[in-house]
């Protein structure tokens, strides 16, 4: 990318009171594909500005299908770039040496040409195409959503001079949990953060890491929390109907299987817990890197007969699996913000989380633990088992507080970071 | 003539420590926190007795000493004066003294600073009981007014004071039973025929117990002389300003550097400057004044929040499920006679571990975090529950040995026609307490966790019924 590109300052914004905001936003992931939460974010956020008015041009780095109303451009377009088109979901989570098969172009029989390329080889071709795209637009302002987005969010800054704003869904600190940081997507952080007018974290777990680790200055990071929606759910069909029968107890883990989300320290408390009632049950649904570890981890401490793994589960399984347990896990090592207990809050089930997660700062009515503290969370699951009442005041409580947490509020908070750069630029 | 009516009341609880599901059936100490946290309640005791009881006597002594007119009254939970008595005997001594002026007046109140009256007053009878025999040993003294945990208040309460001889009851002066009346006066509690009822003026109370260090208050900072102003003000639509409030707003709650001693210290003086104004005990008040009309509280109502309920203790499920498990044991408990399990279950009916799982998070929950020793209310929850899952444990243990032993003796009687002792009868309270279980003395073994039976049994409390190793052998 041009990055020795001066920075044109003499910007006029045609803002007023009347005329509406456009945002032009970077993202990697929408719906409806499958990932993360950070298209599931992305997409309500969209949603809640678009509501209020304010025009949404959506960047994506691959031709997709996607929802809602918002102005949708890929990265892919032939128009706007040659070649290239990703047959593969370009997961934000990866390492950034991980390599996607990418079709590079067609060969003169129309048969797909496919290329290694590495994640980083990704976010900096769509970088390049944020600079065409953001000198053929008109916007006001800049957004870009997780690392994978920063650089494109960068040089479309430089290509236009329009603020910017870098969304922190997640950092290379917390998918790595704290060791073998990946040095070249922090080094793509740290930089990005270095260019941008503010930086926004979703929680204020995150915002102590930008700060701390990637020395941003703290009074450029805003805290916007997520939001959730707090949506009567249907009873489904029970699931695991025979495990119940027989009085066992469901705690359910449900995420990726990665050093980031702690999953060891969840068999090892689920060790302690069996000690003590033999009659608990653990569901790990999810797959990733540490899948193998952790199976073998299971068999090593002799809990094949309590720990059972059931896959990535979606939509109405994954569902069925929320309303099938006594109690739902979240023992993530760093977690920026956390959606998994609000999603089984929303099917009566309550959680416990981690204090080293972004939803504990905004759900009081959760159990919370250390990730590190075993002993503690083989405690609280173990009572919160036997104590049903703390699990039904947990549910009735924080399913009236989630009513609280709505994206419009996040949608609210993120156009005042929007005027407030404008307002910088015009005076 | 107007008179002061200035009520202190003194309370520690013992805090349930960290106790974890491991825990139960192996660690019977429920309250011996050792951390550097605010579950230790030495700890406690050490800090607030600095802060507050010792700096807080000296200058009460100093105004008795100096004005014959001054006098109050006090009033203690058993379980401070049992933490005086082991972590700070000083100040169990400056509090005697203060009482041997014969110008400080103790209540009367339940030793363990319950809610028993409200799930079973039996229980109620003897802890009131208890704490009545207690502040004769310590002071001399025996109580004839009534106030009850966290002031809260009813009808039957009353009637239950008048039958019992006291004089007096206290109660919050809340306009919902006041209606356009003063609390200034003194009246008579529905259904009661002799006992009066003292109102707290909240007002006046909560400007020195919550108001006094508060910046955004209008009226801070607040000065004696306005202060006793204010209570001149009532000279004439009233006979008795009912200051109540909880000792310790001098110097923790309201900090030294509020400069609350320093109001302390000028107030009787500020007071006692217009000439028809004076101090009273609680007793003298009640004897001087004629009650004025009749107070109806038909509902329980106390001194706490913005609602004057219960709510604060008893508002969710998690509270209520854990004072009803408490109070579900009370047969099983008492029929042990053993002085060590009743007394760790009357302490586990405290209020303030309620309090700690209170969840009401608006303006009136933000006072309960600041009071809570746990980091959430579902901690306080577990911890208790955990401890008292291990009493269950134990109070079934009693039962199960107290069977196998009626069962033994009687195949005894059968096999031999022998003069053997009569095993059966239960023995006496002491007796019980000074001839603990017999090899207590070895170290017990480190529990056999991993066995499948142990998390079954652990499992059937509260009505375990499984014989155990351990504690048998132990």
């Amino acid at each position: 990318m041009e990055g020795t590109e001066t920075l044109n300052i003499h910007i006029i914004s045609r803002l007023s009171a009347q005329t509406s905001m456009r945002v032009l936003t970077f993202g990697w992931e929408f719906p409806p594909q499958k990932n993360g939460g950070l298209g599931v974010a992305c997409h309500e956020l969209t949603k809640e500005l678009l509501q209020d008015g304010v025009e949404v041009i959506f960047v994506l780095p691959k031709t997709q299908e996607t929802i809602g109303d918002a102005r949708f451009l890929f990265a892919d377009d032939e128009r706007l770039v040659k070649v290239l088109h990703a047959d593969v979901s370009l997961l934000p989570y990866m390492q950034g040496d991980s390599t996607i098969d990418v079709i590079v172009g067609y060969d003169s029989e129309g048969k797909p040409i496919i290329r290694s390329r590495t994640i980083i080889e990704e976010a900096h071709r769509f970088a390049h195409q944020a600079a065409i795209i953001a000198k053929t637009e008109e916007f006001d302002v800049i957004h870009a959503h997780d690392w994978t987005s920063y650089l494109a969010g960068v040089a479309a800054k430089i290509a236009s001079g329009k603020p910017l704003i870098l969304h922190v869904h997640a950092t290379s600190y917390d998918q790595a949990a704290g060791n073998n940081v990946d040095p070249a997507i922090y080094k793509i952080e740290k930089e990005s953060f270095a260019m941008a007018d503010k930086v926004v974290t979703v929680s204020e777990f995150t915002k102590n890491i930008v700060v701390n680790k990637h020395h941003a200055p703290a009074q450029n990071v805003e805290v916007v929390y997520n939001g959730c929606h707090m949506n009567e759910t249907a009873k489904l069909p029970p699931t695991l109907a025979e495990l119940k029968r027989q009085g066992k107890k469901i705690v359910l883990y449900h995420g990726r299987i990665s050093i980031q989300k702690g999953v060891d320290h969840f068999i090892r408390a689920a060790r302690r817990v069996v000690d003590v009632d033999p009659d608990v049950v653990f569901i790990v649904s999810g797959s990733g890197d540490m899948l193998t570890q952790v199976i073998e981890q299971v068999g090593a401490a002799k809990l094949s007969n309590n720990v059972k793994f059931a896959g990535a589960l979606w939509d109405e399984e994954r569902d069925r699996m929320y309303q099938a347990a006594d109690l739902m896990v979240m023992p993530s090592v760093s977690e920026p913000f956390g959606l998994v207990p609000l999603e089984a809050l929303q099917h009566g089930t309550s959680s416990l989380v981690t204090k080293q997660s972004g939803v504990a700062e905004v759900l009081t009515h959760a159990l919370k633990v250390d990730f590190w503290d075993v002993d503690e969370m083989a405690n609280q699951i173990l009572a919160s088992l036997r104590y049903p009442a703390v699990r039904r005041q947990m549910v009735a409580e924080g399913r009236e507080q989630m009513r609280s947490m709505s994206w419009k509020v996040a949608a609210q908070k993120m156009q005042q970071l929007y005027r407030s750069l404008l307002q910088f630029v015009t005076s | 003539m107007l008179t002061v009516c200035p009520y202190f009341h003194v309370h520690q609880p013992y805090r349930v420590k960290k106790y974890r599901v491991f825990d139960i059936g192996n660690d019977t100490e429920y309250f011996n926190d050792s951390s550097e946290t605010d579950l230790n309640n030495r700890r406690i005791i050490e800090k607030v007795a600095n802060k507050s009881y010792r700096p807080t006597n000296k200058i009460l002594k100093e105004l008795l000493d100096t004005h014959p007119e001054f006098r109050f009254n006090l009033s203690f939970s058993g379980t401070v004066l049992d933490q005086f008595e082991a972590y700070a005997p000083d100040v169990l001594e400056s509090f005697q003294e203060l009482v041997a002026t014969g110008r400080v007046e103790i209540l009367a109140d339940t030793y363990h600073h319950s809610l028993a009256f409200f799930y079973s007053v039996p229980e109620f009878k003897r802890q009131v009981q208890k704490h009545e025999r207690r502040i004769k040993q310590l002071f001399g003294v025996k109580p004839r007014v009534f106030r009850n945990t966290e002031l809260s208040y009813r009808n039957d309460l009353a009637k239950w004071c008048e039958d019992n001889g006291y004089l007096g009851i206290m109660s919050e002066g809340w306009e919902k039973y006041l209606g356009w009346r003063s609390p200034n006066y003194v009246y008579r509690p529905a259904g009661c025929s002799k006992i009066k009822v003292l109102l707290k003026n909240y007002k006046l109370s909560d400007d020195i117990a919550f108001r006094f260090g508060n910046k955004e208050w209008v009226d801070y900072p607040l000065n004696a002389d306005t202060y006793a102003n204010w209570i001149h003000a009532h000279h004439g639509d009233g006979q008795t300003v009912n200051l109540f409030m909880d000792y310790e707003s001098f110097g923790e709650h309201q900090w030294e550097d509020t400069g609350i001693f320093d109001f302390l210290r000028i107030l009787p003086e500020m007071v006692l400057r217009h000439p028809d104004t004076g101090f009273k005990t609680a007793t003298e008040t009640v004897e001087a004044y004629e009650a004025t009309g009749e107070y109806d509280v038909p509902d329980i109502l106390t001194w706490a929040d913005t609602d004057r309920d219960l709510t604060a203790w008893i508002g969710n499920d998690i509270q209520r499920d854990a004072i009803e498990a408490t109070y579900k044991m009370e047969e099983m408990v008492m029929k042990t006679r053993k002085r060590d399990i009743i007394e760790n279950w009357r302490k586990l009916q405290t209020s303030d571990h309620f309090y700690y799982m209170c969840t009401k998070w608006s303006n009136d929950g933000d006072v309960h975090a600041y009071f809570s020793p746990y980091q959430s209310p579902y901690e306080a929850y577990i911890a208790f529950m955990n401890a008292l899952g291990d009493l269950q444990l134990r109070v079934s243990q009693v039962a199960m040995e107290r069977e196998l032993k009626q069962q033994a003796s009687e195949i005894n009687k059968k096999a031999e026609q022998t003069n053997y002792p009569d095993v059966t009868k239960p023995p006496d309270e002491k007796a019980t307490h000074e001839a603990p279980e017999p090899q207590s003395t070895q170290e017990p073994e480190p529990e056999p966790r991993r066995e499948g039976w142990w998390g079954k049994l652990i499992n059937k409390v509260p009505f375990f019924k499984s014989p155990r190793q351990q504690r048998t052998s132990s």
